[in-house]
């Protein structure tokens, strides 16, 4: 039994060891989590701002007390806030800005509670979103020429110009600042309304007489294209026809060339033939051919 | 044992929990020893398929890089809680979120309801066209974790960012595109400068968050002008459709210009081909004629006299016969003609 009675004294010291550090890390330690910022007081007094994440120790309560911070980024979208450009245009913009606590001592301090923040970032955004506004034209945020357009330029003044205040002042990290939105007053909507149907009912009637022209354009194109080719029809079937004519006339006239008293003959007979029809009266003497033989016979 | 034991008090404290002990130990020291075995094991852990795992010890991340601190589906082995704890983050999934910020109101109800049909409240959604026009626009948007530890611990809520990195992203891009190209062909490219410029936000504000997918839904004018830019809809597509009637006539009007001067020359040919066989035809038969005319002229002239008369008698409508003049001449001879389809009927012959 003496290894036993070994093993009962390692364990007692064991839990005895484990007890004891457990007593001591729930007191002492401080885990960080990856995303978290620890503050470490002293009778109220900050001493000690971690941002990174791990193991930290403070003394036991009453002495220390650490109080963990969320480092999360956050997005905070402003009010819609009228302002006037440069060329006097009103305009309401709206921004938003992810942000994290950037240093933790200062934040607590100037901030304290973190829902805190948004409040104190609305007015520095807003003042800055005025002042750089004003200082750009509208064409800047909208417009169909890219060279006009500054939302880069824009977006890089407001956060030059509120992010040092605000890591300064509210110990705010101000990573990002993007217009979300641009609106105009609801006055000048009417009118945006107003300039849109006019150029609606313009482009309507663009489309409707280009379409007439362009049809008609069309049409006589092809009209014209047709007349050229009945035209280029008709000479081709004259020039066949005269051909045709000339080659006849010259077979003919082959032909008759080897006796043309015949030919002549011929052609005085077949004139008769074309002559005398079904509505002809004919007026014959009784002598002439053939009759004249049963005359003759008759001796009358 | 007394030399190494600690002070009387706290030994006198411990000794009903030293007793506990040693008569558990006694008992059941293999079950102690079992779930002692349990404990250091119960760290280790599968990680799903759609999965990635990341190990915090002490709250701190494990690894150097964000790919070693990454682990894929399998098993991971870590150390027991409260020394570590393993995070999961669902990196194949995608998530849907329907962007309405340029199209609903963002402010009451009460204003949608009372504003007047010609203007928009500020607080309605819709942007503005590169050309100042109004537009209203609704869109979905689809994305997922690409950066498991950065969206984890230091992201910003994932629905938030990303409606406010679309609208911007969408605003800018609606602001420098003509409302002519946004409605018409220009549909893609904006929603490919938008993406774009969203997870060009979704960077910069680190989000860890990939835009998958962008879609718009509906993108149209603001409801008080939709009927003026239907009538230009139906402008265009009634100019469309006079030019393709235009060309429809061009398409039937040229062939049969063509088909009609081919027939033009194909006849023109095909009487001349006539003409000519007849003139061959007829010459054959002059040359025949001749031929015997030269052997023997004189019946061959009166064989053909002689047809010639008898045809024109026998197709002549009527035939009057008249006895030869006396003296030579018929002074005096009346003839009257009847039955002939003209009128009068009579005629009279008087040399």
């Amino acid at each position: 039994m003496g290894g036993s009675v070994k093993i009962q004294r390692y364990l007692r010291a064991v839990v005895g060891s484990l007890a004891l550090a457990a007593i001591l890390y729930s007191a002492m330690a401080v885990v960080v989590r990856q995303g978290q910022a620890v503050l470490v007081t002293r009778f109220g007094r900050p001493i000690r701002a971690a941002t990174d994440a791990g193991l930290h120790w403070k003394l036991p309560w009453p002495i220390d007390q650490a109080s963990l911070l969320d480092m999360r980024r956050r997005v905070y979208e402003t009010g819609h806030t009228e302002m006037l450009t440069r060329d006097k245009k009103n305009v309401i913009a709206r921004t938003f800005v992810v942000w994290r606590i950037g240093d933790p001592l200062a934040f607590t301090q100037a901030v304290g509670a973190e829902d805190g923040a948004e409040g104190k970032l609305d007015g520095l955004l807003t003042n800055a979103a005025i002042g750089t506004l004003g200082g750009h034209d509208l064409s800047a945020l909208v417009s169909t020429n890219p060279s006009d357009l500054q939302t880069d330029q824009i977006e890089a003044e407001l956060l030059g110009s509120t992010a040092p205040v605000a890591l300064h002042n509210y110990g705010v990290a101000i990573e990002q600042i993007r217009l979300e939105r641009i609106a105009l007053p609801e006055e000048n909507v009417s009118a945006v309304f107003d300039q849109m149907r006019a150029e609606r009912r313009q482009f309507a009637a663009k489309f409707e007489a280009e379409g007439e022209l362009e049809a008609s354009r069309i049409r006589s194109e092809a009209e014209l294209e047709a007349a050229r080719i009945q035209a280029k029809g008709s000479e081709e079937q004259a020039r066949i026809r005269g051909e045709s004519a000339a080659q006849v006339a010259r077979t003919y006239a082959d032909a008759h060339k080897v006796n043309p008293e015949l030919y002549r003959f011929t052609r005085s007979l077949e004139s008769i033939d074309k002559l005398v029809k079904s509505n002809s009266t004919l007026i014959l003497r009784t002598d002439s051919e053939p009759f004249s033989l049963l005359q003759s016979k008759d001796g009358k | 044992m007394r030399k190494l034991g600690p002070p009387s008090e706290i030994r006198r404290l411990a000794a009903p929990i030293a007793r506990v002990l040693d008569g558990a130990w006694q008992r059941m020291h293999w079950w102690i020893g079992a779930m002692a075995l349990l404990y250091l094991l119960s760290g280790i852990t599968i990680v799903k398929p759609d999965e990635v795992a990341v190990i915090l010890r002490w709250g701190r991340l494990v690894g150097p890089t964000p790919a070693l601190q990454e682990h894929g589906p399998g098993l991971l082995f870590a150390l027991p809680e409260p020394v570590d704890r393993v995070v999961r983050v669902k990196v194949k999934k995608v998530s849907e979120v329907a962007v309405s910020t340029l199209i609903t109101s963002a402010g009451d109800e009460e204003d949608s309801e009372t504003s007047d049909l010609n203007t928009l409240s500020p607080l309605t959604g819709y942007a503005i066209t590169g050309d100042h026009n109004i537009v209203q626009l609704d869109m979905v948007a689809r994305y997922r974790v690409r950066e498991p530890a950065e969206w984890a611990f230091y992201g910003p809520d994932s629905e938030r960012i990303l409606k406010a990195e679309v609208t911007s992203a969408m605003v800018r891009s609606l602001g420098e595109m003509a409302v002519d190209r946004v409605l018409a062909d220009g549909r893609k490219t904006l929603i490919a400068n938008a993406t774009r410029r969203a997870q060009a936000g979704l960077d910069g504000a680190r989000s860890g968050l990939e835009l998958s997918s962008l879609e718009l839904t509906r993108l149209a004018p603001p409801p008080a002008l939709t009927s003026d830019f239907d009538a230009v809809q139906s402008a265009f597509i009634g100019a469309e459709t006079k030019k393709k009637e235009a060309q429809a006539f061009a398409e039937s009007a040229i062939p049969q210009a063509r088909a009609g001067a081919d027939a033009a020359v194909q006849e023109a040919r095909a009487a001349a081909e006539a003409d000519l066989a007849q003139a061959r035809g007829d010459a054959a038969a002059f040359l025949a004629l001749d031929r015997q005319y030269r052997s023997d002229p004189s019946v061959v002239r009166e064989r053909l006299y002689r047809d010639a008369v008898e045809r024109a008698i026998g197709g002549a409508g009527s035939v009057h016969w008249v006895p030869p003049p006396r003296g030579g001449s018929y002074r005096g001879f009346r003839i009257t003609i009847g039955g002939g389809s003209r009128s009068g009927g009579t005629g009279e012959i008087d040399p």
